[in-house]
């Protein structure tokens, strides 16, 4: 083993300490110097700190070695922007004070919180609890140094801790979450949507709105209308969930100071600067709940995806065994002929209809490569009438010999669908299967299955499958789509969960309507016509 | 060679593996009948059909298992063989409750249908040989005379002649005559014989 002295880094991690300092040192100044206003005093202390945010998420993202990047900003900082007005040893005692404050929120944060995305409502809580809690421990350090050094000259302690909380605090609730959302590759991309979503754009410009109302309104009170702002942060955040609310707190934040600045009378600074940190903090735990509910969905989807996908499986299996069995029999056949001397014409006929069976499984793995090429639905534009063709084909293979009529409708003047041929085939198999079985067991006289396409402009098409059988019962009806609910004796009862699984992966739509008989309408998604 | 009078009945909606299981049972000289689904086998049946029905689990309409049910509510008491490419725990030990007399899952090799419909028919000549005796004896009984099976009864319970005579209000000289005919008609060697046949000759015969 090399003796490598402990404490020294890989060349490649100091790189990268060296880069993240670059960046952050300047940054951190920056956001110092244009946060510097209202203070108390000469001090560090004014109502929006947004740069420890800044501090947090460095030692958050990149781990405790950045201690000294953070404490270097904050010393430098407070040198270049305030000439450190306390003096030098006070200052570089506040700042690494500041430092070990911050380094400390940061550390806990790295520990405790699961996903630095804060997807989860515990993430979210223990972000919320821990920043509230460290940054009211820092202002407590702090302004004790302040008092211990006799630096206060008549500032009240409790003011000035107060004053100091509220800045820290709002400034990382508000500024952390945006900068940990630029850091997370799947939070930018919902920034990024965002941005292009004409959508967004009138939150943003009702949050302006509401805003400039605000301050517009009551010049000495501004606070007085905040509670407008929540209507667009509702709307927002239940919109886009978490981006959401952070892009709605960083523009209410930005507009409030903005006012600020834009009045010369003393405004409420401090109540402003609360009613943000409570407004953030609301739009934060509301996005966040409904990030958690989406994600859910989408597992649920995903589960009924590999379910359909598993379902199709078994089908297709079942498939592969039919001609396995009949070359089973045939191959065993031919052999038996060729030992006993059998007629050697019946031998080659037998060894056609083997050759036509191996044809059949062919096409059979050529559809399970089909169905697994991606794992995932792809679209393919088919015509209205192939669709209908393939209905055909499907209730003629699902009905056989049964007495049953299969009416289906015409697909001229209608536009080509956009869908997963494989999928919806299967859906099709399912839904003939399923009236045609109802049919048989209820006896119905003159027994008839419909299916008819109709558009639904712009961009979609109704498929119905419908029959003359005795209908769904309310009771059916209701628990009809859930897994395992079946009236069949054979079979896994997936069938219908799966089929409106698939409909749903297709943006469509699978239910069953109200009526006497029973008719299942599946919504899929066509071309524009032309 | 497998019996004349006794036939596969494949029940398969797979034309393929309707054909190419009947191609291959036919070579070993078993006769087969092919039918697309529950239905139309049930329509086809008639009373005197023996043999083996081999069919699929999952048919368009009547499922296999429900084919089975049908059958032994109709008292047909042919051996059901279930074959199916969706082979699950349940719907096999559904099968096996109904009486299958095996399971099989696709693919299988055709010798194990050939070892099933084998056992099957085995079974099926036991079954067909017992009624064919029972209908012998139940004929043979029905050609003595009222006052004959008056004496053969008799004679079951166990009562010498003179007992018979004296119940019957007849001399036992005549027991005698009318016992040498029951056996002769009957073409029994001993008593023991006679006795068995009013054992076995009490239940109907079965068609």
């Amino acid at each position: 083993m090399p003796l490598i002295p402990s404490g020294l880094l890989q060349g490649r991690d100091r790189l990268a300490l060296l880069r993240n300092a670059a960046l952050f040192v300047p940054a951190y100044m920056a956001l110092d110097w244009a946060s510097y206003i209202y203070p108390l005093g000469p001090f560090y202390i004014t109502p929006w700190n947004p740069q420890p945010a800044l501090a947090v998420v460095l030692v958050m993202l990149g781990g405790s070695t950045n201690f000294i990047a953070v404490f270097a900003a904050i010393v430098l900082a407070d040198l270049a922007i305030r000439g450190a007005p306390v003096g030098y040893a006070i200052s570089i005692a506040g700042s690494l004070l500041l430092a070990l404050g911050y380094s400390g929120i940061a550390l806990a944060l790295r520990r405790l919180v699961r996903d630095t995305g804060l997807r989860v409502l515990h993430d979210l809580a223990i972000f919320t609890v821990v920043v509230a809690l460290g940054t009211a421990v820092v202002g407590l350090a702090y302004m004790g140094l302040l008092q211990a050094t006799d630096q206060l000259a008549g500032t009240s302690f409790l003011r000035g801790w107060v004053r100091f909380w509220i800045g820290d605090l709002v400034g990382i609730v508000v500024t952390a979450p945006l900068l940990l959302a630029a850091a997370d590759a799947g939070r930018r991309q919902m920034l990024l949507a965002m941005v292009r979503s004409p959508e967004a754009w009138l939150q943003v410009a009702m949050l302006v709105a509401m805003v400039w109302t605000m301050f517009a309104m009551y010049r000495e009170n501004a606070a007085r209308l905040f509670y407008l702002l929540f209507i667009p942060l509702i709307w927002t955040s239940l919109r886009w969930g978490m981006p959401g609310a952070i892009v709605a707190a960083t523009i209410a934040q930005v507009g409030v100071l903005a006012g600020m600045e834009s009045r010369s009378t003393i405004l409420p600074i401090l109540e402003l600067q609360a009613l943000v940190a409570a407004f953030t903090i609301t739009g934060l735990f509301l996005g966040v709940t409904l990030d958690e509910r989406r994600a859910s969905d989408e597992r649920l989807r995903q589960s009924l995806r590999l379910a359909a996908a598993g379902e199709m499986a078994g089908a297709i299996a079942h498939e592969l065994n039919q001609p396995l069995t009949a070359l089973a029999a045939y191959g065993e056949s031919a052999q038996k002929l060729l030992d006993t001397g059998g007629d050697p014409a019946l031998t080659r006929e037998v060894l056609q209809k083997m050759l036509q069976d191996v044809k059949r499984t062919g096409e059979v793995t050529r559809r399970l490569r089909e169905l697994f090429r991606s794992g995932t639905t792809q679209l393919e534009p088919v015509a209205a009438s192939e669709l209908l063709a393939t209905a055909r084909r499907i209730g003629e293979n699902v009905i056989r010999a049964a007495p049953v009529r299969l009416e289906i409708g015409n697909g001229d003047g209608l536009p080509a669908l956009y869908i997963d041929r494989v999928q919806v085939e299967l859906v099709l198999r399912n839904l003939l299967a399923n009236s045609v079985e109802s049919l048989q067991a209820s006896k119905t006289p003159d027994p008839v299955v419909r299916v008819a396409l109709e558009a639904l402009p712009p961009e979609m098409m109704l498929l119905s499958v419908s029959d003359n059988g005795p209908g769904i019962s309310a009771a059916m009806r209701s628990r009809l789509f859930q897994p395992f609910a079946t009236g069949k004796a054979v079979g896994m009862g997936m069938g219908l969960a799966v089929s409106r699984a698939i409909a749903e992966a297709h943006g469509g739509s699978l239910d069953a309507a109200d009526g006497p008989h029973a008719v299942f309408r599946l919504v899929l998604p066509c071309l524009p016509s032309a | 060679m497998p019996s004349e009078r006794l036939t596969v009945y494949i029940i398969d909606d797979d034309p393929s593996v309707r054909d190419s299981l009947s191609l291959r049972l036919g070579i070993d000289g078993y006769r087969t009948a092919l039918f697309a689904d529950a239905e139309a086998f049930l329509a086809a049946l008639e009373p005197g059909w023996a043999g083996c029905v081999v069919a699929d689990l999952k048919l368009p309409g009547s499922s296999g298992l429900e084919l089975q049910h049908e059958l032994q509510r109709r008292g047909v008491r042919m051996p059901v063989v279930i074959i199916t490419a969706h082979g699950d725990i349940d719907s096999a030990r559904a099968a096996f409750q109904a009486k299958a007399i095996d399971f099989l899952p696709k693919p299988f090799e055709t010798a194990q249908l050939l070892e099933a419909v084998h056992a099957a028919f085995e079974r099926e000549d036991r079954r067909l040989q017992g009624e064919e005796a029972r209908r012998d004896e139940h004929s043979r009984l029905a050609r003595l005379t009222a006052r004959e099976r008056e004496v053969l009864d008799r004679v079951a319970e166990g009562l010498h002649a003179k007992e018979i005579a004296a119940a019957l209000g007849i001399s036992p000289r005549t027991v005698e005559v009318h016992k040498a005919r029951i056996m002769e008609k009957l073409d029994a060697r001993n008593v023991a014989e006679l006795v068995r046949f009013v054992v076995r000759g009490s239940g109907a015969p079965e068609s």
